[in-house]
């Protein structure tokens, strides 16, 4: 399949923009909305048969291309859309507290894929212990609120925390390539769910318990009233897990834009040619490898106060595979397809427990359609444009 | 492309015929749910429950006089803590679930309690053995039925110090499991007079045992208790014998398996060990169970918690027969159950909703068999263990 090339960020906006862009978030709230909602495996099926079938169309015709240039001219707009577009699902679910879980759930997974796709797409590091740093994150912020240390300072600790231990991982992974750093990395993600399991101060086997996360005052565990209505606790971690995704996107974006992303792709796709030219192989590795592991501790930390509960078997080699599968079929090197790769992976099992123990082969059956006639994954990554196009 | 709207249209359809038509009752429909770990390592013992707890609804179905048809829930925890939050979310925030017989893992469990409480969702534990699940909050939705690491070890300890022996060594392995059997065993045997010379932990997959029991033989005790699975069990017994140390060997519900009688042969002669439940073809209602489980054809066998998932989804629709499908009313029924019989023997929940006198049923091996206690030879005097007790 020809691989597109990235939308001109250069050409003039237009006017129609604004509506366009409108059009095709509230085109997807309203499917997602529906998707989260519906327990019928009727309309979940008829579900993702549109969405195939929008997707093929919007590929095949001019849709796909036009709404891509609207956002890429508008990069603010097309944030700020989405955004909106979730608080509107948020706001249709707000007491439904099982589809906001989901919701959170998943946004919190896009926010650590992200920092994945950071070292993994952008720099070419294989990470198989993404669960490990979404674990040091998810114990630090853990450890500390039993402390009584501040939520906040406690979640950005687990983020720092994970990118200092993974600034000691990435001393073995400079040292090897490919296959070998990949070994390195599952050794690690083994050794910290082994550690977790002995080590009784961190909870052993049966794990922590900790407590919901209390922001200046506002307990987040705690039903929202707004005027008389009252809407699900969830609704505060909506919030907080949107914030941290789009933030996550907008700096995922903004680095491979950067001299840092140029930088990265030379790294990835030549190493000798890259050191040839004078890039410092070795920096850009860490300034990647500790960029996406603060991204995974950061998700981690408010990943476990949410779920109010953490245990070893939540950060296992299998949960660092389902991190790394979101990635492979949203496509390696594309933020924006982390998104429905970490719907389909997340949600999609859980939709299916009707059937209870064959789901995953179900599941596993619709993984393997979509990787078998979208190998590159949903939403490739774009080839760079350096220059403008022509007109 | 042409071929992908092919397949994703014939999945589709696919799904569409899949979905299950909704059959009419002539009574009310109440929900309720089952959750267990259905996929994973420990699948078996969750497929087993879900059976279990099948067997009973589709009972309680045919019976013409039942006020309520119920309807079950199944769904599947993955015995993962972040999954088992989702599932129990799922269960909680559906009103028309009105309680649940949930979770065989004890992480699991644990991590649910929580959110049961939050949403007021009366349910009964079917398998998980940490403590900490009933007597570790005040909720009154939590109830359990199956016994915990704690009656086992109180029954244990009774047992043996009744027999007149005085000195002990405690062997765990350093899984909650055997930590849990540890701290308790040591609790209950402290007080009822027991000394324990030594207590050692040991990896789930350890091989060679002989540091430690070179131990063991100079410190010579009456007994060598051992907290933990079948594999350790068989090496620990099989080493103590080559180095010669005559102690008696008890275990716990972990080695009360026939593979254990297999691999040790002669050696297992006279091993203690107890498991939490009455041997069930002994109970009233046992064979009953064991009985048409078999008549429903299930492609698993219900496993060793099986029983339990079947008592508590029968509670669960006693409650909602008597006081109608309520949440807070079930709550509160359930709270009252006192004495109620069960194929497992009484059912009486303390003010934790756990229940007071889950049956522990103590094992000797006699002749290649695990032999009740109170029918063996050993406790009629005909034969003796080691140390001649």
């Amino acid at each position: 399949m020809r691989v597109p090339l990235e939308a001109d960020v250069r050409a003039p906006a237009r006017a129609s923009d604004l509506p366009v862009a409108a059009l095709g978030i509230a085109a997807v709230a309203a499917w997602l909305w529906a998707f989260l909602v519906t327990d019928r495996v009727a309309i979940l099926g008829a579900l993702l048969a549109v969405a195939a079938i929008a997707f093929v169309l919007a590929q095949r015709s001019a849709v796909a291309k036009r709404y891509g240039l609207a956002l890429a001219r508008r990069p603010r707009m097309g944030v700020a859309f989405a955004a909106i577009g979730v608080l509107a699902v948020a706001a249709a679910l707000h007491d439904q507290p099982y589809p906001l879980l989901m919701l959170c759930t998943v946004m919190l997974f896009v926010v650590a894929c992200i920092g994945l796709d950071i070292q993994t797409g952008y720099c070419g590091i294989v990470n198989f212990a993404g669960a490990a740093f979404f674990g040091t994150g998810a114990y630090t912020a853990a450890v500390l609120a039993k402390q009584g240390v501040p939520h906040l300072f406690g979640i950005v600790c687990g983020a720092i925390v994970a990118a200092l231990v993974g600034s000691l991982l990435i001393l073995p992974v400079l040292r090897t390539r490919g296959y070998y750093a990949a070994l390195v990395t599952i050794a690690f993600g083994i050794l910290f769910s082994t550690f977790l399991e002995v080590n009784n101060a961190l909870g052993g086997p049966q794990g922590l318990k900790l407590p919901g996360i209390d922001l200046f005052g506002w307990r987040f565990n705690r039903d929202v009233d707004i005027g008389g209505a009252s809407a699900s606790f969830y609704v505060n971690y909506v919030v907080l897990a949107l914030a941290l995704a789009l933030g996550a996107y907008v700096f995922s974006r903004r680095v491979d834009r950067s001299w840092i992303g140029l930088t990265f792709d030379a790294v990835r796709l030549d190493e000798t040619a890259a050191a040839a030219f004078g890039i410092g192989i070795a920096r850009a590795k860490i300034i990647a490898f500790t960029l996406g592991n603060f991204l995974c501790g950061l998700a981690g930390a408010v990943y476990a106060m949410m779920q109010g509960f953490i245990a070893p078997n939540n950060f296992t080699f299998g949960e660092s595979l389902i991190l790394v599968s979101i990635l492979i079929l949203g496509g390696i090197g594309n933020p924006l397809g982390i998104v429905p790769a970490a719907l389909i992976i997340i949600v999609v099992p859980q939709k299916l427990q009707f059937i209870q123990e064959y789901r995953f082969l179900l599941y596993g059956i619709l993984v393997v359609l979509i990787l078998l006639f979208r190998p590159e994954g949903l939403l490739p990554r774009p080839v760079r444009r350096y220059f403008p196009a022509p007109r | 492309m042409q071929r992908f709207l092919v397949t994703a249209c014939t999945l589709a359809f696919a799904c569409v015929a899949a979905m299950s038509p909704t059959a009419l009752h002539a009574k009310e429909t109440v929900k309720i749910v089952f959750i267990g770990p259905l996929t994973g390592g420990n699948a078996a013992l969750g497929l087993g429950g879900r059976n279990s707890a099948d067997l009973a609804v589709q009972l309680h179905n045919a019976d013409a006089k039942a006020k309520y048809t119920f309807d079950m829930v199944k769904l599947d925890d993955q015995c993962k803590p972040d999954i088992g939050v989702q599932v129990a979310t799922k269960a909680g925030a559906d009103n028309g679930i009105i309680a649940g017989v949930t979770h065989y893992c004890s992480a699991v469990a644990i991590a649910t309690v929580d959110t049961y409480h939050k949403f007021g969702l009366p349910v009964i534990v079917w398998g998980a053995v940490l403590p900490a699940i009933t007597y570790g909050n005040d909720y009154p939705e939590i109830h359990r039925v199956n016994g915990t690491m704690i009656n086992q070890n109180e029954v244990n300890a009774k047992l043996v110090t009744g027999l007149g022996y005085k000195t002990w060594v405690i062997i765990h392995d350093t899984t909650d499991y055997g930590k849990g059997h540890d701290e308790y065993f040591t609790k209950f045997l402290t007080q009822d007079g027991g000394k324990i010379l030594a207590d050692f932990g040991v990896g789930a997959d350890q091989q060679d045992f002989t540091a430690i029991l070179t131990k063991v033989k100079e410190l010579n005790p009456d007994v060598v208790y051992f907290g933990g699975l079948t594999p350790i069990g068989v090496r620990l017994r099989s080493q103590m014998d080559k180095l010669g140390i005559k102690s008696q060997f008890e275990g716990t519900s972990g080695i009360v398996s026939d593979s254990y009688i297999q691999a040790l042969g002669p050696l297992a002669e006279g091993t203690i060990a107890f498991i939490d439940g009455a041997p069930i073809d002994k109970l009233p209602g046992g064979k009953f169970f064991l009985d048409q489980y078999a008549a429903h054809k299930y492609g698993e066998p219900p496993e060793a918690y099986g029983p339990y998932a079947f008592v508590a989804a029968n509670l669960i629709m006693d409650a909602i027969e008597k006081v109608g499908p309520n949440r807070k009313a079930v709550t509160a029924e359930l709270a009252k159950t006192k004495d109620h019989q069960s194929i497992v023997g009484p059912i009486t929940f303390d003010a934790h909703g756990q229940n007071v006198v889950p049956i522990v049923t103590a094992y000797v091996v006699q002749d290649g068999k695990w032999v009740v206690w109170g029918d063996s030879d050993y406790a009629k005097g005909k034969r003796k263990l080691a140390g001649g007790k």
